[in-house]
């Protein structure tokens, strides 16, 4: 296509935008409305996740492992099993003890399988190599009672008193997980591994987050959906009354062998300027509105996510929804009047 | 001798021709039924008939706004009835069309109505300037290029379309009751300038009501009649 005829094109587009100026503007009105509705919903999301990353990140796991005090305490529920059947076994065992009698406790060096802090740190390293597992760090025994004296209430302190004497917690691996969705996946990934004992997690909080997460992925995905159905439906609109308006000139482009191209382009052109306008002033109307938001709720929520970051990311959505909405609604609406009435130009 | 005997048949090739053609519109009715006509390169026809007799169906046959149920139209060299739609904007580009009701844009003056046809067709800045000028002074309407539309009697308003329907330099000029809306004297001035553009060899179809012009210029007459041609011949003799 030549440039003057580009130019021509683009200049009618222009002109068609102008001379149907009241329609433009009430379609850019409502055009801004929902893309603002649609950036505040990514806004949203965006700020949930980022407080779902705090909590994810506070969603840790404890990896308790197969040390001396957890063959100490595996003991004790083998006593007390073992006592029921004891009164029968007890003639034979007597005499022919074979087993070596271990230490003052009665454990051996087998009956349990991490030795010393070093292999406790080569299980926090295996764990580490796991997929999902962003760090596992190491935690002795005495660090593990410190945290968990933490978490008695004052007033019951003295009947816990006895865990300054003895301490019954094993050495553990505090696990991050990177992706709460793969949680139950990685848990038994990390239970095969030789030397773990038990894991204490909060999967109900996993589930939680995956659900709120996955809630508001499909909410944002339908908000944005039916709001661009609403675009395209009022761009389209706009350009049928501009095409019936010109309805002359589309007979008279028709008659003297204009192609289809040739007639559609200016609508198109129209189209896009109001998707563009609307990309515009939406982008500006909601850097208003969220400052104004994040101003009175900054303070009750802590971090929030700044525009600045996520501004010309939304101005990109904005522009590609209005540029989209404007051609494929134009030319729908061209293409229909072209196959059905622009062939009539005589009779109009 | 040989050459000029290739010249004159070329010349006389069938601009138009119709070979059993029928239309039936969806509604039932049938608008010409059986068809068949030759119309030369360099002729200039009347189409008369009275009311309903399928002469606008004929027309638009030709420019290819309506198609036919049956038979073969070819025009300018195109097989109208295997014509793709994309393929119906470079037939238009062959032919001019004069309306009725002139169909000029109120909002543009008389330049820029006849510059339009040119430049919907994708023609160039400096060929539309001299084309729409030679195009205003065919039709006498030099001095009125920058007047709008409004401006202008009837008469002149229809030697705009038809400047319009020159610009792009066609073969064939297709005009359904061009003289309908316009005083008896406006009439004949426009049937002198289609005669003037006929004879530097721009074929013309026009359908008229009026017998009068038809008495008075003697072209050839097609007379239709319920969708038949029922007279064929040249003047007044009707
Ligand atoms: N688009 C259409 N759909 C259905 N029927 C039509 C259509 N156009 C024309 N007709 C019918 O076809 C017949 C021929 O119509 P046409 O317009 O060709 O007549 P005409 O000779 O031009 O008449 P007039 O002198 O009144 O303009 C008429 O009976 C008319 O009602
Ligand atoms: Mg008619």
């Amino acid at each position: 296509m030549k440039l003057s005829s580009i130019k021509y094109l683009a200049f009618e587009g222009v002109r068609n935008t102008w001379a149907n100026r009241l329609m433009t503007l009430a379609s850019v009105g409502v055009l801004v409305a929902c893309m603002t509705i649609m950036g505040l919903a990514v806004l949203i999301s965006e700020n949930v996740n980022l407080a779902i990353g705090n909590l994810e990140e506070q969603n840790v796991v404890i990896v308790s492992m197969k040390d001396y005090n957890w063959a100490l305490y595996e003991n004790d529920e083998k006593d007390d099993t073992a006592s029921a059947t004891q009164s029968t076994a007890e003639s034979g065992a007597e005499n022919t003890t074979q087993t070596p009698a271990g230490d003052k406790n009665g454990i051996k060096e087998t009956d349990y399988i991490i030795h010393d802090e070093k292999e406790a740190k080569a299980l926090c390293a295996e764990i580490e190599k796991l997929d999902n597992v962003l760090n596992a760090v190491y935690v002795s025994s005495e660090k593990g009672l410190e945290d968990a004296k933490h978490l008695i209430p004052d007033d019951m302190k003295d009947d816990f008193a006895f865990l300054d004497e003895e301490n019954p917690m094993s050495c553990a691996a505090k696990v991050t997980m990177r992706d709460m969705a793969k949680f139950d996946e990685t848990i038994r990934q990390i239970e095969k591994l030789e030397g773990v004992a038990s894991i204490t997690s909060q999967s109900e909080m996993a589930n939680t987050i995956n659900a709120l997460k996955k809630g508001i992925g499909v909410a944002g995905f339908w908000i944005i959906a039916i709001l661009v159905i609403i675009s395209l439906v009022i761009v389209s609109n706009t350009i049928r009354i501009t095409m019936y308006s010109r309805k002359l000139e589309i007979s008279i482009m028709k008659a003297v062998g204009a192609t289809d191209a040739f007639v559609r382009i200016p609508f198109v052109v129209e189209g896009m300027i109001i998707g563009l306008i609307s990309a515009v002033i939406s982008e500006v109307l909601l850097y208003f509105c969220y400052r104004i938001a994040t101003e009175t709720i900054v303070k009750s929520l802590g971090t929030v996510v700044k525009y600045g970051d996520m501004a010309f990311i939304l101005f990109l959505m904005f522009a590609a929804i209005g540029v989209f909405a404007g051609v494929i609604g134009s030319a729908i609406m061209i293409g229909k009047y072209l196959k059905h009435e622009g062939s009539e130009f005589a009779a109009i | 001798m040989e050459n000029f005997q290739q010249f004159t048949e070329q010349n006389v090739k069938p601009i138009i021709e119709f070979r059993g053609v029928s239309k039936t519109y969806q509604t039932g009715t049938h608008a010409l039924d059986d068809v068949n006509i030759k119309i030369n390169n360099g002729e200039f026809v009347f189409v008369v008939g009275s009311s309903g007799a399928g002469k606008s169906t004929f027309m638009k046959l030709i420019m290819r706004e309506e198609k036919a149920n049956t038979g073969k139209i070819t025009v300018n060299g195109f097989d109208l009835t295997k014509m793709k739609r994309k393929d119906v904007p470079m037939l238009r580009r062959t032919m001019g069309i004069v309306f009725q009701d002139f169909r000029l844009i109120p909002t543009m003056n008389v330049f820029d109505n006849v510059a339009f046809a040119m430049r919907v067709v994708g023609a160039d800045g400096r060929d539309i300037r001299k084309e729409v000028s030679k195009a205003l002074a065919k039709v006498g309407l030099g001095h009125k290029a920058r007047s709008m539309p409004n401006q202008l009697s009837g008469g002149e308003q229809q030697r705009v379309g038809l400047a319009r329907a020159l610009v792009n330099s066609p073969d064939l000029i297709i005009a359904d009751e061009p003289t309908g809306n316009v005083d008896p004297n406006m009439s004949y001035e426009i049937v002198s300038l289609l005669t003037e553009i006929n004879r530097k060899g721009t074929t013309i179809l026009m359908v008229t009501h009026d017998h009068n012009l038809v008495r008075d210029f003697q072209h050839r007459v097609i007379m239709l009649d319920s969708g038949k041609i029922v007279a064929d011949n040249v003047g007044g003799d009707i």
